[in-house]
């Protein structure tokens, strides 16, 4: 069916999204069949942590992909806005081309959780082999049929139909008057006072932070008060996604003023903020990634540091330390930052639709006078933005939440109330920039070189 | 009338544009799509001038040419053969960077379908070439600017974004950004083709006077009688060819020979 091309990035975030769970889930598979080999007392304790775990970092992952994948069919139905108008004309129900897209969004799933449950599963296997090869693993006796691995699949295929649900619901905004006429740009995504959202984001954002406080002030004395930050962190960041359509644009806004003056650089920071819920969805998810690692890496350098005070006067303990927690980090950054992977390629492929919808513009900036070059520099600047402004925030809230969790854990030990200063992990950090600038760069190549190539013919034809 | 549809060659005199009189003008311009048996001819051995400071319709019916005539005159498309001059200068000659400069100083459009940028203001859309040449007007254009927003009744809606303006608005907004730099040669491509009868008869005045008032030279294809009655001449097109080459008519012998023209073909 032609109409499911345009899904392909649905496609390619489901698939990434299930082959995470399914490898993840394979991996902990594997490893808790060698621990039981092992003889070990405790391994049924073991699997249920590995289990544990996994699960947390598959749920991060499916949330994360279904945020993204709510956005790129936004974007899609965007695109399809005339055709959908057309259908309307014809006498096609409201109702009725939402179900078929979020079919559309059911079968993409499915196929999605397929690929990616195999990919998932022969990335394990294989790391399974590699590993029995290197003799850094036992020889093993596992099934890769193990039925757990449909879990995380029946999430992706259930997540992407209600993600394509939900992304769906500008097509009842669409009129069959569209399909006449008028070729002005829909504008369908302008900003919808939600207030049911706006409520639960101020009662979750208030009650989040004044648990964050309480748990810093409890971690004064005891390190229990990390659970009751640990809450705090998590009611306040739900609070924080769903005003992302309120927080973002704002942060947009300032990245795309430091750009400067010039047309180009103007039109580029109107540009990431066009559709102010769209722009807010394509960064949410890279906000979530980046806020994740940074919190996880800032906590745990603090951690590090502390513990290296401490043990300050016995080196060989600090020997054995410090690779436990620096391999610790790497396991654990590598994992949330898988989800940050899923949040760029949402990003790369929702910016790449949104400027080959505005091929006529393009053209229209063409027959005004932009060069090549500046069509070029204003996609590069677009990207950026969007890159640089989900990057900064969720550096931000990482730091301040990683200190919050560094100084509840951290602030009773010692014997007394005592403030734990934030430990940066410039490493960490300079990752984190060095993907934002390679993410820019891949988001705007294919874009750039369309945009480039558009004649200002276009603008003059009337479609 | 200049007729320039007899010269032969042209290249060897050292006859300039301007001293015709002439903003624009091709000379047997030809322009064909694809190649072989499938090839399409748009235009065929076309040679005309555009007088400084008039209001010229090119009228035709669709598919005659007119769109292609209008896109390399503006440096849009590239001929098959012929040459074409936008003031002194040899369109055919120019680089695409060339081409980008002479856009963006020198020709100005309007389109059927108005075609502002929909993330600027009104403000932002008719300043749009300056910012692109990287310089702010001077007291005088900026005096130029302002009157022009006076009397395209824009002054109350500087702020506004393209949607929150009527088709006609949006129309006289592009009409204001089109004459800002004062440019050569305006060329308006349908420009009533999705307005009301009403509106589109303002936004017809609106040109007519830019070029009456002002001496703006304007090019406008359309292939409504009423629209190209407000021109001071009238090009007809038909099948790549000029057929036809008037003064300023009545909608009503527009028609008739627009018909006739029809029925002969």
């Amino acid at each position: 069916m032609t109409r499911l091309r345009d899904q392909g990035p649905t496609l390619l975030v489901a698939t990434l999204a299930a082959a995470f769970g399914a490898a993840l889930l394979q991996v902990t598979g594997i490893l808790a069949v060698v621990i039981e080999d092992s003889g070990a007392a405790e391994s049924g304790t073991v699997r249920l942590l590995l289990g544990l775990v996994a699960g947390v970092f598959i749920v991060i992952a499916v949330y994360v992909s279904a945020v993204v994948t709510a956005n790129t069919v936004a974007t899609v139905v965007a695109g399809r806005t005339r055709l959908i108008a057309l259908y309307r004309l014809i006498g096609s129900s409201a109702r009725a081309q939402r179900t078929t897209i979020a079919k559309e969004g059911l079968l993409v799933g499915i196929a999605g959780a397929i690929l990616g449950g195999v990919l998932g599963s022969a990335v394990a296997w294989a790391a399974g082999e590699i590993g029995v090869l290197q003799g850094s693993l036992p020889r093993f006796e596992h099934s890769l049929l193990d039925p757990a691995v449909l879990l995380p699949m029946a999430a992706v295929v259930v997540t992407t139909w209600l993600a394509a649900w939900a992304g769906s619901r500008h097509v009842l905004a669409v009129r069959p008057s569209q399909a006449l006429g008028n070729s002005a740009e829909a504008d369908l995504e302008t900003v919808s006072r939600r207030t049911g959202r706006a409520v639960a984001a101020w009662i979750l954002g208030i009650v989040g932070f004044a648990l964050l406080a309480l748990g810093v002030v409890v971690g004064l004395f005891r390190p229990e008060g990390v659970l009751i930050g640990l809450l705090g962190g998590i009611l306040s960041f739900t609070a924080i996604v769903l005003a992302a359509h309120r927080v973002m644009p704002p942060v947009l806004r300032a990245v795309g003023r430091a750009f400067g003056d010039g047309p180009v650089a103007r039109l580029a920071a109107e540009n990431a903020v066009r559709h102010p819920e769209r722009s807010a969805r394509m960064t949410i998810g890279l906000v979530i990634g980046v806020t994740l690692v940074t919190t996880f890496a800032v906590t745990m350098e603090s951690y590090r540091t502390m513990v290296l005070a401490a043990t300050a006067d016995r080196a060989e303990l600090q020997d054995a330390l410090g690779p436990v927690i620096d391999a610790t980090v790497a396991v654990f950054s590598i994992l949330i930052g898988f989800s940050a992977v899923i949040a760029a390629v949402g990003l790369v492929n929702t910016l790449s639709i949104s400027i080959l919808q505005r091929t006529r513009e393009l053209g229209l900036l063409r027959a005004l006078g932009f060069d090549r070059r500046q069509v070029r520099a204003m996609v590069v600047l677009e990207a950026a933005a969007l890159a640089i402004a989900a990057t900064l925030t969720g550096l931000v809230l990482g730091v301040a939440y990683g200190w919050v969790g560094a100084q509840s854990i951290l602030g009773s030990v010692g014997g007394g109330p005592g403030i734990v200063a934030p430990t940066i992990p410039w490493p960490i950090i300079a990752i984190v920039v060095g993907a934002a600038i390679l993410l820019t760069l891949v988001a705007s190549v294919a874009p750039m070189r369309r945009a480039a190539r558009v004649s200002p013919v276009v603008a003059l034809a009337v479609q | 009338m200049i007729a320039l549809r007899g010269i032969p060659s042209v290249e060897g005199m050292q006859i300039t544009p301007t001293d015709l009189g002439l903003i624009a003008r091709v000379v047997s311009l030809g322009k064909q799509y694809g190649t072989g048996a499938g090839a399409v001819t748009a235009l065929e051995d076309v040679s005309i001038g555009l007088r400084r400071g008039e209001f010229t319709a090119i009228m035709g019916p669709s598919g005659s040419g007119k769109s292609t005539l209008m896109h390399i005159m503006a440096g849009l498309d590239s001929p098959t053969s012929g040459r074409v001059w936008v003031g002194d200068t040899d369109v055919t000659e120019l680089s695409d960077s060339a081409l980008t400069l002479l856009r963006r100083r020198r020709v100005g459009f309007v389109f059927q379908s108005f075609n502002l940028v929909p993330t600027l203001d009104v403000r932002g859309n008719i300043m749009l070439p300056f910012e692109l040449d990287g310089r702010r007007p001077a007291t005088e254009e900026q005096a130029w600017i302002d009157g022009l927003v006076d009397s395209l009744g824009l002054a109350s809606r500087i702020r506004h974004r393209p949607h929150e303006l009527s088709g006609g608005q949006q129309q006289r907004v592009a009409i204001a950004r089109a004459l800002a730099t004062r440019p050569d040669l305006v060329f308006a491509d349908e420009p009533t083709g999705n307005l009301d009868s009403r509106t589109g008869r303002e936004v017809l005045a609106l040109l007519a006077e830019a070029s009456s008032r002002y001496g703006q030279s304007i090019a406008m294809v359309t292939h409504d009688p009423v629209a190209a009655s407000h021109a001071d001449r009238i090009l007809y097109l038909a099948d790549g060819r000029i057929v036809r080459d008037s003064g300023r008519s009545t909608p009503e012998e527009i028609s008739t020979y627009m018909l006739a023209m029809e029925q002969a073909a």
